[in-house]
């Protein structure tokens, strides 16, 4: 795989929090286009963190960030990098701030450039390709958490994206929503970068899933091989593949 | 603390408003773009806040808080002040579009200048802190009641007594806002010291 | 705890151009707070009850929202008349009051009345997003606009926050009372709504740059001034010039 088909590319990043703990410790990630990778770690294992210094909201101490082949160096960079790398906050509450979701779905657009009316219907039919129709003038606060999830998604989707990165998506859903945000990613034509603590989500959404641990990365395997083994299972001790 | 609909003159209200815009206008001036989430987000907290209701004895006051707000917030207090002014209004009617000068003078005002004078105060150790942090919450609602009491006072002479009778009904109130502006700096001061120095 | 009573509805009065509504209601109140002859200030109130009547609010819960201004009103009650030098006309004990008192009195409860009226009749009938809209075309800054909808938007979130702050006290048995205990703990949890706010909306405005935030708003809104709007405006323009004549026309 060449060197262009890299649409992430981390090498040796360091951080640590402003107390002095460290939660990155020398981090290196690459995560090709088209490719659709689950990050499972611990709380407080800088998953976060990690996605924040992806979308150059908080500068590693140490490291380099390449994005589509290009070395991120000041915030213009990463300006340019936001156009194409959506991120889905963990709590849709931060990222609604409009009082409607039509508004709040049309703001990516406007700030890419669309005018108000191209805006809008970006924002009607990102809507209409959730099944979201309907909700253009419902208010935001008001949406139940699973539609405040779905909205949330819409906003980064009306950006249209070429790389989509999820905070722990699936917190506090129902099982249906679950079921809906599944066959919305998987009919995406993106490279996905999903970060949860639900083996069943990633083992749905992604091909390959990766570890953090002692603020390092690594890779633990395909994600077909990921579910969680509730019941009794004659091969519950040993790994193995479900087809 | 306002003052209600109908009562104050027109110099009075006018002045208010004009002494208003400036203030807002400074507050908005002194706010950049990006820090817009922040000031709504804690105009939205404060707005909360000050329906909160605390006991006095068999009765209950809700919270002023304006001093606090001036500590977080300097000048972009005005601004803030006004806006939850305007959700009030709207809201509950506590308060309608004409006073909407004056009241923001009298909570905005008292917030800018506790912030001046007490600032370098809850820089300092935790005695003197808590001293200033007391001194603000209270001086910041006597400010607000002699600034109330004057708006009534340059309306008509007969607003003597009203007026007497306002800023002495709000002793208490002085003193439990000091008490707990004070213990909020000092909650603030351990669990996040950066939002005490914005503004 | 937080809503919108009277937002929400389809009268006349909710169908009007919130931009009309705005600078109407501005205008009567404006008029209202400097009227002096009771002719005036008694049509007024009719005008602001006319705009209840259409705007087919709940009766009880206006009533309910005029007790507070009225609690107000009734403190000038209890100290005005008997302070007020003048023509005595009670006297009750050592207390006399006077007939400019007394009329002073009537006017200002009048006056705030028929304002509240109208505000509530105009104003509150708009969701405060609309009103956000109303006012950037009616061009105020637009960063007071977005600090407004900002707000807005975010009291209900933290409202919630406040309500499970005091049930989590509540569960531990925390009873208020006038010590300096419970003052600790309002004090704190306060604290805690400014500090989760402000994380919030670091973390708002991290979203926000997400997805290209770099200082700018924008505004979808358009409104369209319909010909009913047109006769209420006429309607609306009579009645302040009759409410100006009332007050400002020479006795005969």
């Amino acid at each position: 795989m060449g060197a262009d088909r890299l649409v992430i590319d981390l090498e040796n990043i360091s951080f640590a929090y402003p107390d002095g703990r460290d939660v990155l410790s020398g981090l290196s990630f690459k995560l090709d286009k088209g490719a659709r990778a689950g990050l499972i770690g611990p709380n407080g294992s800088g998953k976060t963190t990690l996605l924040h210094m992806i979308m150059g909201l908080i500068p590693p101490s140490e490291g380099a960030i390449r994005l589509f082949g290009r070395e991120m160096r000041s915030e213009k960079d990463f300006h340019e990098s936001r156009k194409n790398i959506g991120l889905v906050f963990q709590n849709p509450d931060d990222q609604l701030f409009s009082p409607t979701v039509l508004e709040d779905v049309a703001f990516g657009p406007l700030n890419l450039g669309a005018s108000p009316e191209e805006a809008r219907d970006i924002a009607v039919k990102t809507l209409k390709d959730l099944h979201l129709t309907g909700f253009e003038d419902r208010i935001s606060y008001r949406l139940s958490g699973g539609e405040k999830k779905l909205v949330a998604l819409a906003t980064v989707l009306a950006m249209n994206p070429a790389v989509l990165v999820m905070d722990e998506p699936t917190t506090g859903l129902d099982e249906k929503t679950n079921d809906r945000i599944v066959s919305i990613l998987n009919t995406l034509d993106k490279t996905l970068l999903i970060v949860s603590h639900e083996y069943n989500f990633l083992a749905r959404t992604t091909d390959d899933f990766y570890g953090i641990r002692d603020g390092q990365i690594f890779y633990a395997g395909e994600s077909a091989t990921l579910h969680t083994h509730y019941h009794a299972h004659a091969a519950g001790e040993v790994p193995h593949k479900h087809i | 603390m306002h003052i209600s609909e109908g009562v104050l003159s027109a110099p009075v209200l006018a002045g208010g408003a004009a002494f208003a815009v400036a203030g807002i206008a400074v507050g908005l001036k002194k706010l950049d773009n990006n820090r817009i989430p922040q000031a709504g987000i804690l105009a939205a907290a404060f707005f909360v806040a000050s329906l909160v209701h605390v006991p006095i004895g068999p009765s209950s006051m809700h919270l002023i808080l304006n001093g606090i707000v001036g500590l977080l917030m300097g000048w972009a207090a005005f601004p803030v002040i006004a806006v939850a002014l305007v959700l009030q209004a709207i809201l509950f009617q506590f308060g309608g579009i004409t006073s909407l000068g004056v009241n923001t003078i009298i909570m905005a005002g008292p917030a800018v200048l506790g912030y001046y004078l007490f600032t370098p105060f809850i820089a300092r150790g935790h005695t003197t802190a808590m001293a200033g942090a007391f001194a603000c919450g209270f001086t910041a609602v006597l400010v607000s009641a002699l600034i109330a009491a004057a708006a009534l006072m340059l309306t008509g002479e007969a607003f003597l007594e009203v007026s007497a009778a306002l800023v002495a009904a709000h002793i208490v109130v002085m003193i439990i806002e000091g008490i707990i502006t004070m213990f909020c700096v000092a909650f603030l001061k351990k669990v996040q010291p950066s939002m005490l120095s914005i503004g | 705890m937080l809503s919108e009573t009277f937002a929400f509805g389809d009268s006349a009065i909710h169908r009007l151009d919130p931009r009309l509504r705005v600078v109407f209601a501005g205008l009567l109140s404006i008029l209202t707070a400097i009227l002096n002859r009771f002719p005036a200030v008694i049509f007024a109130v009719f005008l602001a009850l006319v705009l209840i009547g259409a705007s087919r609010l709940p009766v009880r819960q206006v009533l309910a929202r005029l007790a507070v201004v009225n609690g107000l009103v009734l403190f000038i009650w209890l100290i005005l008349p008997w302070t007020f030098e003048g023509t005595p006309v009670v006297e009750i004990g050592p207390l006399v009051g006077s007939w400019e008192g007394i009329r002073l009195c009537a006017l200002i409860t009048l006056k705030s009345n028929a304002i509240i009226l109208a505000l509530i009749a105009l104003v509150a009938t708009m969701p405060v997003a609309t009103l956000g809209y109303a006012l950037h075309h009616l061009h105020l800054p637009d960063k007071l606009v977005y600090l407004l909808l900002m707000t807005y938007r975010y009291i209900f979130v933290i409202e919630t926050e406040y309500q499970q702050l005091a049930r989590a006290a509540r569960i531990r048995c925390f009873k208020p009372g006038t010590n300096l205990h419970t003052y600790k703990t309002y004090a704190y949890m306060v604290g805690m709504l400014f500090v989760r706010a402000s994380a919030r909306a670091q973390r708002v405005h991290q979203a926000m740059v997400c997805r290209g935030f770099s200082g700018k708003f924008y505004c979808l809104h358009e409104f369209a001034f319909k010909s009913s709007d047109w006769a209420w405006s006429s309607a609306m323009g009579i009645s302040l010039i009759v409410l100006g004549g009332l007050e400002w026309a020479p006795i005969v």
